[in-house]
């Protein structure tokens, strides 16, 4: 057989295909499911279709505004602008990114997604109701779970894998669930919303999806490598560290 | 008997005379009313654990003199954390 000069240049995925463990069919026939298309929404969807999946879902229900923009690389002014929905605009670059790539996109709410018909759950959410309303409904489906947050300058990735390992409802306290009945309150009509304190910080963003993402690749993998339980960063301290988080017994989502 | 709570976002620290009985989450709660931050935002480090709050400091077998650090819990993500009023 006969090899052509630059050929190898001619593969997406050459680079990739150089790491021993990298297996691209396993890759592009992953189920992967991209809770929330903000900051960390628009950096997780980048590293997935540059790392060969293929078959990805968005689900978010916001538009995007022009605030939006310093840490989002696939909203531009034309799409704040007129209001596009962030979860439509994401989908659409992939594509652009990835033509082959099948990517779907709901403009709703996270709870009326079903999430057993995904492979791997990535969460990049900003409240802590839609992220219990994922890791109960994964930690039941057994569907890994890779969840983001950041906060500033400081971030963490926590990786979930039923049954194997903690939740995160295992490391909640009481004042947490003081402030999600705050949240679930917000139901009604009248609610407002406002936008305050601590932004999420693109190089923060960038640094937590990253992880997301590599976690993401071990598990697509099968390997037993994944971070246990919590990767944590402070840029404001200059470190990470791995943190461990014991299943709690009294957590209902191991009991079942 | 005596522990130290360390705030990891300025590094100051309290000493806090705490019982068996106590609870993790009654250790953030006061380091948090005390240093003027929301509790919910909030986690307790040990070394390399996150302690469970609903646990006694029995059962997170601290000890006299142990440091243990105040922990910012990230809850962000997306491009703004809206808060219900
Ligand atoms: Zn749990």
């Amino acid at each position: 057989m006969a090899i052509r000069v630059g050929e190898n240049d001619m593969d997406i995925y050459s680079r990739m295909k150089l790491y021993d463990w990298y297996d691209i069919k396993k890759v592009k026939n992953k189920k992967i499911l991209v809770a929330g298309a903000g900051a960390l929404g628009n950096e997780v969807s980048k590293n997935l279709i540059l790392s060969g999946y293929e078959n990805i879902t968005i689900v978010d229900m916001d538009y995007i505004v022009h605030s939006n923009l310093s840490r989002c690389i696939f909203f531009k002014r034309k799409d704040a602008n007129l209001h596009r929905k962030k979860a439509e605009v994401i989908a659409e670059r992939l594509v652009e990114i990835n033509p082959d790539a099948k990517i779907r996109y709901y403009v709703d709410k996270i709870e009326s997604l079903d999430v057993k018909n995904y492979d791997i759950v990535l969460g990049c959410l900003d409240n802590i109701a839609s992220r219990l309303y994922l890791n109960s409904n994964c930690y039941f489906y057994h569907i890994p779970y890779i969840d983001g947050a950041t906060h500033g300058l400081i971030g963490k990735v926590q990786v979930v894998i039923p049954p194997e390992t903690s939740c995160l409802q295992c490391g909640m306290n009481a004042t947490h669930s003081k402030f999600l009945e705050k949240r679930f309150s917000c139901t009604g009509k009248n609610v407002k919303y406002f936008e305050p304190n601590m932004p999420s910080d693109i190089n923060t963003t960038s640094i937590i999806a990253a992880i997301q993402v590599q976690e993401a690749l071990k598990i697509t993998h099968g390997m037993k490598n994944y971070i246990k339980n919590i990767f944590y960063y402070d840029g404001n301290r200059n470190f990470f560290s791995i943190l461990q988080l014991p299943i709690n017994p009294k957590c209902p989502n191991h009991n079942k | 008997m005596k522990i130290s709570v360390k705030d990891a976002e300025t590094g100051n620290r309290i000493s806090m005379e705490v019982d068996d009985d106590n609870t993790i989450e009654e250790i953030i709660e006061e380091a948090a009313n005390y240093w003027r931050k929301n509790p919910g935002a909030y986690v307790i480090r040990f070394g390399k654990k996150i302690l469970q709050a609903e646990n006694t400091v029995k059962e997170a077998r601290l000890q006299e003199e142990d440091v243990i650090e105040l922990i910012p819990d990230p809850e962000g993500g997306k491009c703004f954390q809206k808060i219900c009023l």
